[in-house]
C-alpha cells in the first residue's frame, strides 16, 4: 500500500503531520479495509424493506425509493440523471445506497449531515423527489394489514410517520458490502497491481480513503457539466426547485450545477462545482458515474483522472496527469471492480411480493378505534 | 329594509317569521354571526347600495333576514384589481397542470367546467393516489363569499386557491417547483412580467391571477331570480313564485339562505348524515384519518370520531362540531350532489331532507333549532324545487385556453460559453 497522504489542514497541522510521518504511514496503510456489517433487528429491517419498495410512500403513489435506488443497479439508477418525481426530472445521478449507513454526510453536495433518518425525511417530503405529506403516508401505511402484522411481529405499536422514518434506515443498514475480493483475498493479479497504483502512482487515495474509499470531503475534479440538466426543462425545473429551496442566489440565471457551494456559499465562488467524494464500494453495479452520470464506464473514469481531470477554474490541484500506461489503466479498473462485493439482489434485500392494487377497507370502521382498530369502548 | 319590503312583499312575511324564530337562535351562533356580519355587509352594500344588511340584528333580540335580491357587481379587493391581461393569465393558470404536484391536477381537475365547475361525486376526486374528504364546491360566484371552504378557513379567493393547490389530498404542490415550472414556460414569463412586473413568475401572483379570473368570468348575475328582481316579473314561472313564497314563509329557507347570494355566510349543523363512503372505501378512510390528524384533533377525537367536525377546526369549540358554512344556492342546478359531503344527490332530496327536519349525526347536540319538520305537501315540494332552479342561469362555458409549453431557458451555445 502506498504512503501518499494529503495534508490539507493548517500549517501547524502540517508540522504535526511531518513529525508523525511514520505513524501516518501506517494509518494510511490500514485505512482501506472491509466494511463493517451492521447488526439490525431483522423484524424491523423486514418492515423497512417493504416500505422501501412501496410506491404508496410517494405523494401520488407513483414511485418508491427503489424506483431510483434499484437493487439491480447497486441501489442506484442506471440513468445518468435520476428519474425524479412524476411531473419533473432530476439533476443528479442517484447514488448507490450500499454502505450509506456508514456515511457521515449525504447527497452529492453533502447538504445533509445529521443521520439517515433525516435523509429519509428529506427524500420522502421533497417535492421533486417523492412529494409525500408524511401525515398522509402514516395513514396509508396504517390502512395496510400486512404492515400492521409486520409491526406487531416486530413488537411495535401501530405505524406512525416517526417509525417509518426509523424503519427505512434500519433496512438501509443491511445494505453493506460483503465478500469483496479486496477484502477476502481473492483479487486477481491485475487487481492487486491496480491496488498499488491506486495508492501510489494514481494517487487515488488522496481522496478515496477508508473502508468506503471516501474522505467524506468535497473536491472539484472538473467533471463536465451534464447539459441535459439545463436543456431538458423537466430536469431543469427540479434543479431550480432545489436552488430556490436552498436559497441559491440568482438561481434562474445559473448555468451550472454549483454542487457543495450550497453548503458553504463562498463569496468568491471558489466552492462552485465541488462535490462530495463518492465511496467506491459498489462501482461494479452502479454505472454511470460521477454526480451527474457523465461517465458511462470505469474505463472512462480512469481515463478522466489519467488526463488530470476536467477543466474548471476551481479544480483541485490534487489532480495532475498520471501518465498511466494502458495496462496500468486496466489494472486500476480491475482493482476498482474488486472493491464491490456480492450483488444485493436476493430476497434479503428485495421485497419481491406484490403490493395490493387497492387499499383494503376496514370493514367495521365505525365500531373500531382509528388508531388501533380495537373496538371503541366509549363513544363521544 | 323598508324599501326592500315594498319591492318584495314576501319579505314582510319573512321578517315576521324571523322574529318568531329569533328566540331559537343560540347565543353561540350569535357569536359566529357577528364575526361574519362585517364581510356580509360589504357584499350587500356593494350589490345594491342599500342598507339591507345593516338592518340585521344579532344577539337574540330578533333577526331580520336580508331578502333575496339580484346579485350586484362582484366585490374586487383593492389590492388585486382586475385587468383583462390578469384575467386571461388567471384563466390559463386555472387550467394549468403545472400548478399541481405531479402536473396532473390543475384547479379544473376538481372544479371541472362540465361538472358545474365542481366535481360530480359525493367527495372531491382529490390528488392522484388520494381522495378528498369533502364535496368540491363550485367556483361560480365564489367571489362573493367573504370566506372560502366549507368551514370558512380562508379569507379570500387568493388564499383559497393557494391552499387548495398545496393540500396533500388536493393539488399537493409546493411553491418552489411551481415557480420553477412557470419560469420554464416563456409564455408565462412574458405574461407575469406584463401583469405583475415579475422577472420570473411568482407563486403568490399566480393565485392573484386565478382569483381575478374567477371574479371576472365565473360570475353569474343573470339567473332567472336576478332577472326577476331586476324587474322582469315573468322571469319566474307561477310555480317558482309559489316556491319563493314557501322559501320565504312556510319552509323558512330564508332564515339562512338570504341576501343576494342566498346565504348568510354563517355556520350551522343541520344534521347532514355521515358519509357512507367512509364505510366502504379504504382510500376515503385514509383521508378521513389524515384530515383529523392534520387539522389538529385531540387523542380521543383522532381515535374515535367517524364524522367531520367542520367549523370546530376553526376555533376548537365543542359547540361548533358538525357546523358548515351555508352554501349559496346559486348555480346549484349544475352542482349535484349537495351538502359538504355530497350525501344528497338531487335538489328533491335536499327539499325532502329539510321537510323532515334535517337529519342526524353524532354532533346533533349542536344541531340548529331552526331545522324542524316543515309539513310541505308534494306539490309544495315541487314548487320549492322549481324555485331553487331559478337560482341557476345558463351553464357557464368558456373556451379552454391553449396551454403553453416548456422551453429551455438557455441555448446549448450559452451553456457551453459559461465559464467553469
Amino acid at each position: 500500500m502506498g504512503t501518499r497522504r494529503i495534508v490539507k489542514y493548517s500549517a501547524i497541522a502540517s508540522a504535526v503531520a511531518l513529525g508523525l510521518s511514520v505513524v501516518a504511514t501506517t494509518t494510511v496503510a490500514a485505512e482501506h479495509g472491509p466494511v463493517a456489517k451492521i447488526d439490525v433487528n431483522n423484524a424491523k429491517a423486514e418492515i423497512g424493506k417493504r416500505l422501501f419498495f412501496d410506491r404508496r410512500l410517494s405523494g401520488d403513489a407513483g414511485i418508491s425509493c427503489s424506483d431510483c435506488h434499484s437493487p439491480d443497479h447497486g441501489f442506484g439508477s442506471k440513468e445518468a440523471l435520476s428519474p425524479g418525481y412524476p411531473g419533473n426530472g432530476h439533476f443528479r445521478n442517484a447514488p448507490s445506497l450500499v454502505n450509506t449507513a456508514h456515511k457521515k454526510t449525504w447527497m452529492h453536495d453533502g447538504r445533509l449531515g445529521t443521520n439517515l433518518n433525516d435523509v429519509t425525511r428529506e427524500m420522502l417530503t421533497e417535492d421533486y423527489i417523492m412529494n409525500m405529506d408524511m401525515r398522509l403516508m402514516q395513514e396509508r401505511v396504517k390502512q395496510d394489514s400486512e404492515y400492521l402484522a409486520l409491526y406487531k411481529a416486530a413488537g411495535m405499536n401501530e405505524p406512525s410517520n416517526g417509525s417509518i422514518r426509523k424503519l427505512l434506515p434500519i433496512f438501509m443498514k443491511t445494505l453493506t458490502t460483503r465478500n469483496a475480493p479486496v477484502d477476502n483475498g481473492t483479487m486477481s493479479d491485475s487487481a492487486k497491481r491496480g491496488g498499488a497504483i491506486f495508492d501510489g502512482k494514481g494517487g487515488c487515495n488522496q481522496c478515496h480513503t477508508g473502508a468506503l474509499y471516501s474522505d467524506g470531503g468535497r473536491h472539484n475534479t472538473g467533471v463536465p457539466e451534464n447539459l441535459d440538466i439545463f436543456l431538458d426543462p423537466m430536469n431543469h425545473q427540479a434543479y431550480l426547485a432545489y436552488g430556490i429551496g436552498m436559497g441559491v442566489e440568482n438561481i434562474f440565471n445559473t448555468k451550472r450545477d454549483i454542487g457543495a457551494a450550497v453548503q458553504t456559499h463562498e463569496a468568491d465562488g471558489s466552492d462552485r462545482g465541488t462535490f462530495m467524494t463518492p465511496q467506491l464500494r459498489g462501482l461494479k453495479y452502479s454505472a454511470p458515474y460521477m454526480h451527474n452520470g457523465m461517465m458511462a464506464t470505469l474505463e472512462n473514469v480512469v481515463d478522466f483522472y489519467n488526463q488530470g481531470g476536467g477543466a474548471d477554474s476551481n479544480k483541485s490541484n490534487l489532480l495532475q496527469p498520471l501518465r498511466l500506461t494502458s495496462s496500468e489503466k486496466s489494472d486500476l479498473v480491475a482493482y476498482l471492480e474488486a472493491l464491490s462485493g456480492d450483488a444485493l439482489t436476493g430476497d434479503e434485500f428485495v421485497w419481491s411480493k406484490s403490493f395490493p392494487a387497492e387499499y383494503e377497507v376496514i370493514p367495521n370502521w365505525r365500531q373500531v378505534d382509528n388508531r388501533t382498530r380495537a373496538p371503541i369502548k366509549s363513544t363521544h | 329594509m323598508f324599501k326592500k319590503r315594498k319591492t318584495n312583499p314576501v319579505a314582510v312575511a319573512v321578517a315576521l317569521g324571523a322574529t318568531l324564530m329569533a328566540g331559537c337562535t343560540s347565543a353561540t351562533t350569535s357569536v359566529v354571526k357577528s364575526e361574519s356580519s362585517s364581510a356580509h355587509m360589504m357584499v350587500a352594500s356593494m350589490e345594491s347600495g342599500t342598507l339591507v344588511a345593516a338592518s340585521r340584528v344579532s344577539g337574540g333580540q330578533g333577526v331580520n333576514n336580508p331578502p333575496l335580491a339580484a346579485l350586484g357587481p362582484v366585490p374586487i379587493p383593492p389590492d388585486n384589481p382586475n385587468t383583462p391581461a390578469k384575467v386571461e393569465l388567471g384563466k390559463m393558470l386555472f387550467f394549468e397542470p403545472a400548478v399541481g404536484g405531479d402536473t396532473s391536477t390543475p384547479c379544473s381537475a376538481c372544479h371541472e367546467p362540465d361538472q358545474g365547475w365542481a366535481w360530480a361525486e359525493d367527495i372531491s376526486r382529490g390528488y392522484p393516489g388520494t381522495v378528498h374528504w369533502r364535496n368540491s364546491q363550485t367556483t361560480v360566484n365564489s367571489a362573493y363569499y367573504p370566506r372560502l371552504f366549507w368551514a370558512g378557513s380562508v379569507p379570500s379567493l387568493e388564499a383559497q386557491a393557494k391552499s387548495a393547490a398545496g393540500g396533500a389530498v388536493a393539488g399537493n404542490a409546493e411553491f418552489d417547483i411551481v415557480e420553477a415550472r412557470l419560469a420554464l414556460m416563456p409564455e408565462y414569463r412574458k405574461r407575469f412580467n406584463e401583469v405583475f412586473g415579475d422577472e420570473f413568475p411568482l407563486y403568490r401572483n399566480a393565485f392573484r391571477a386565478i382569483a381575478a379570473f374567477e371574479r371576472a368570468d365565473l360570475v353569474q348575475r343573470d339567473a332567472p331570480i336576478d332577472n326577476y328582481f331586476n324587474g322582469d316579473k315573468d322571469a319566474l314561472s307561477e310555480e317558482q313564485k309559489r316556491g319563493m313564497a314557501l322559501f320565504n314563509g312556510k319552509a323558512n329557507c330564508i332564515e339562512c339562505h338570504n341576501g343576494a347570494m342566498a346565504t348568510d355566510f354563517d355556520y350551522y349543523n343541520i344534521g347532514v348524515p355521515t358519509l357512507p363512503r367512509w364505510d366502504e372505501d379504504g382510500l376515503a378512510q385514509i383521508t378521513y384519518r389524515y384530515e383529523m390528524y392534520a387539522k389538529g384533533s385531540n387523542e380521543e377525537m383522532y381515535k374515535n370520531y367517524k364524522e367531520d367536525p367542520g367549523f370546530y377546526f376553526r376555533d376548537k369549540n365543542v359547540w361548533n362540531k358538525g357546523k358548515f358554512r351555508v352554501p349559496s344556492l346559486r348555480y346549484t342546478m349544475y352542482t349535484a350532489p349537495y351538502m359538504h359531503n355530497g350525501t344528497l344527490m338531487t335538489l328533491e332530496d335536499v327539499v325532502d331532507f329539510y321537510n323532515q327536519g334535517g337529519g342526524n349525526n353524532v354532533f346533533s347536540a349542536n344541531k340548529s333549532d331552526l331545522i324542524k319538520p316543515l309539513g310541505l305537501s308534494d306539490e309544495e315540494k315541487e314548487d320549492l324545487v322549481a324555485f331553487l332552479e331559478a337560482f341557476s342561469g345558463d351553464e357557464i362555458e368558456i373556451e379552454r385556453p391553449k396551454m403553453p409549453g416548456y422551453a429551455p431557458l438557455f441555448t446549448k451555445a450559452e451553456l457551453m460559453m459559461e465559464k467553469k
